[in-house]
């Protein structure tokens, strides 16, 4: 163990305090008997969880959010591993230049994409506000792709893929039967992330929502500036348990560490 | 003689970096040859252009007589030891030697019979079920012998297959492959920078320095006859003497005998010539002697002298000696 130094300590005790404790503040008024969003409860029931499951607009748009970020992480993948690949093994002339190309979305401020997407797409093109937050989602989740796939490529030792081709193997079949099996906990974690990042984006849903197509985070933003009832926490909690439900899956199939270990590198 | 390989002017360009330059080679079938020179002069490069994985700049490479400068690597039947074993992680020990023979689409029951065969031949055959990660790092390099030598190449190629193990691991493994070499009768291109690996192993051993082939030959020609200073010194010669025509002799340490006064250890014809001690290093077996002294030229040399421990004088440094250097030791060497 490397020995902390006590600012630093307190400071990551202290951000530890600042991210956790509204969160347990939220679980804790979700399963309140009560009928405002208020600390303390007022007694225990499951009433607002009911009451948010049956709620139309919130499973209408929850099934919506799944579905986008489900399909466009999949794009983002699709896209990405082979960019990944030829920045990480192709013999790209200039790749630094090309690796920054391919993660400049992480800086575009988001408002300015869909306000891009909006006017080229859905006022241009004609193309419906699905389809576009589509494109958007996965523009947005593709660099995240790059840069685990990336990461998770940068790990394996070329010779290896070298050996399968000196073995007989074409590079096809060293992609499918090597690098791939290889990669699987990069992808996996790639997934992973940007179906999170797609599930709780806010500034590109809401710019580019419509009446027949909204994302869960929008309706929840609606729904607060109208309502004040612990409907939205019992949601939040929800969402919280789905949430810590794949964490603990990917932590039993991967491994927490080797999905996530990838992000930083 | 018939040729497993052969290189005909090829070089290797990297940018402005010429890192092999211009190379005749002929790999001997079924032969040990060794490519012996320090690091950065191009050994890895010329093994991964024989295997395929890099197009030389200039030049051809024929394999087995045929022109295989544009084949890729999965069609040139080579089999290929890397540095760091490259074994497949997510295999087990038998997949990873089956893996060239299901590449070849060879039966199953055929498959796993020559799996065996060469895990046999490497004394795994009690660790294919396992995964590479559970193997010990000698382990690791039998199993990627194995993989390589399962495929039937027409050549094996190990790059620096040694250099990754503990000392007795490695004389161990000397050996070894040799044997599996003189079993199989396969042609195997060795790349070391270890000149004693090269001389023990070698029957064909390729000198290179700077991208280029210094001196090729059997060890028993190479050694006591080197072509120039790099050679000489790469090979452990480590004085270099001046002669009265200006041409430059070496002389390795065990060769010259050291005495206090002139005329004592007579016998051979040669060069006596005075000096004083510098450091004596005692070394169990033998004693190295580090002399300043002046060849027949005047120029000032300094000679390290290798003496038998129970026969070597009593020196110690500031001493004054005398340096005989036997004439039929002495090897005329061309200029770099
Ligand atoms: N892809 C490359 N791009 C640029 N230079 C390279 C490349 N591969 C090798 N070199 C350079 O070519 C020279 C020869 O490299 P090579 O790997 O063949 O040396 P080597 O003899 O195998 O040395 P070592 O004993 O260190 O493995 C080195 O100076 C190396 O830096
Ligand atoms: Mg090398």
């Amino acid at each position: 163990m490397r020995t902390r130094h006590p600012i630093a300590a307190s400071l990551a005790v202290g951000g530890y305090v600042v991210m956790l404790v509204p969160i347990l503040f939220v679980v804790v008024t979700a399963f309140t008997a009560g009928s405002t969003l208020r600390f303390p409860p007022d007694g225990f029931s499951l009433r607002w969880f009911e009451a948010a499951l049956t709620y139309e607009p919130f499973t209408s748009s929850l099934l919506s959010s799944l579905m986008l970020a489900a399909i466009s992480a999949v794009l983002a993948l699709a896209l990405g591993v082979p960019v990944a690949l030829a920045v990480h093994r192709g013999a790209l002339p200039g790749r630094s230049v090309v690796e920054g190309l391919f993660l400049s979305p992480l800086i575009v401020p988001e408002l300015v994409v869909g306000l891009a997407l909006y006017q080229q797409l859905m006022v241009g093109f004609g193309l419906d506000n699905f389809q576009t937050l589509l494109l958007g989602h996965t523009v947005l989740m593709f660099p995240y792709a790059v840069r685990v796939t990336g990461a998770s490529l940068a790990l394996i030792d070329p010779a290896v893929e070298d050996a399968a081709r000196g073995l007989g193997a074409s590079p096809g079949r060293t992609f499918l039967s090597v690098t791939l099996p290889l990669l699987r906990p990069g992808l996996f974690s790639a997934a992973l992330l940007s179906f999170i990042t797609s599930f709780n984006n806010v500034p590109l849903s809401l710019l580019l929502q419509s009446r027949d197509f909204r994302t869960l985070p929008v309706v929840m933003l609606d729904y607060v500036q109208q309502n004040y009832d612990p409907i939205v926490a019992a949601i939040s909690v929800l969402i919280l348990a789905g949430t810590v439900l794949v964490a603990v899956i990917a932590e039993r199939t991967v491994g927490f560490a080797r999905v996530f270990g990838g992000i930083n590198r | 003689m018939t040729h497993a390989a052969r290189f005909h002017g090829v070089s290797q360009v990297f940018g402005d970096f010429t890192a092999v330059d211009n190379i005749d080679l002929d790999i001997p079938d079924g032969k040990l040859t060794t490519l012996l020179g320090p690091s950065g002069c191009g050994k890895t490069t010329s093994l991964r252009m024989l295997a395929g994985y890099l197009a030389p700049t200039r030049g051809t490479i024929s394999i087995a007589g045929v022109d295989s400068t544009r084949t890729p690597p999965e069609r040139r039947n080579l089999g290929m030891v890397f540095q760091s074993y490259a074994l497949f992680p997510h295999m087990s020990v038998a997949d990873n030697v089956g893996f060239g023979l299901k590449m070849r689409r060879v039966p199953a029951a055929d498959r796993a019979r020559r799996v065996t065969e060469s895990l046999e031949l490497v004394g795994l055959a009690h660790l294919s079920a396992s995964k590479p990660k559970k193997l010990s790092g000698g382990q690791q390099q039998r199993v990627a012998l194995a993989r390589a030598i399962a495929i039937r190449p027409k050549l094996l190629l190990l790059d620096e297959p040694l250099s990754n193990l503990d000392a007795r691991l490695r004389i161990q493994m000397r050996a070894e492959i040799r044997r599996i070499q003189a079993e199989t009768g396969l042609a195997v291109v060795l790349v070391t920078h270890d000149q004693d690996e090269a001389l023990e192993m070698s029957d064909e051993m390729v000198l290179m320095k700077d991208g280029r082939i210094q001196q090729q030959g059997t060890p028993q020609a190479v050694f006591p006859a080197p072509a120039n200073r790099f050679v000489a010194e790469f090979l452990g010669y480590e004085n270099f003497l001046t002669d009265a025509g200006g041409a430059t002799t070496t002389i390795r340490p065990e060769h010259l005998a050291l005495s206090v006064s002139e005329r004592t250890p007579a016998a051979e014809t040669g060069a006596v010539l005075p000096g004083v001690v510098l450091d004596v290093a005692y070394r169990g077996v033998d004693v190295l002697v580090t002399v300043a002294s002046a060849d027949v030229s005047g120029a000032r040399v300094e000679l390290l002298a290798d003496l038998r421990a129970e026969s070597a004088p009593d020196l110690t440094p500031g001493a004054d000696v005398w340096v005989h250097v036997p004439a039929t030791h002495l090897v005329p060497l061309a200029a770099d």
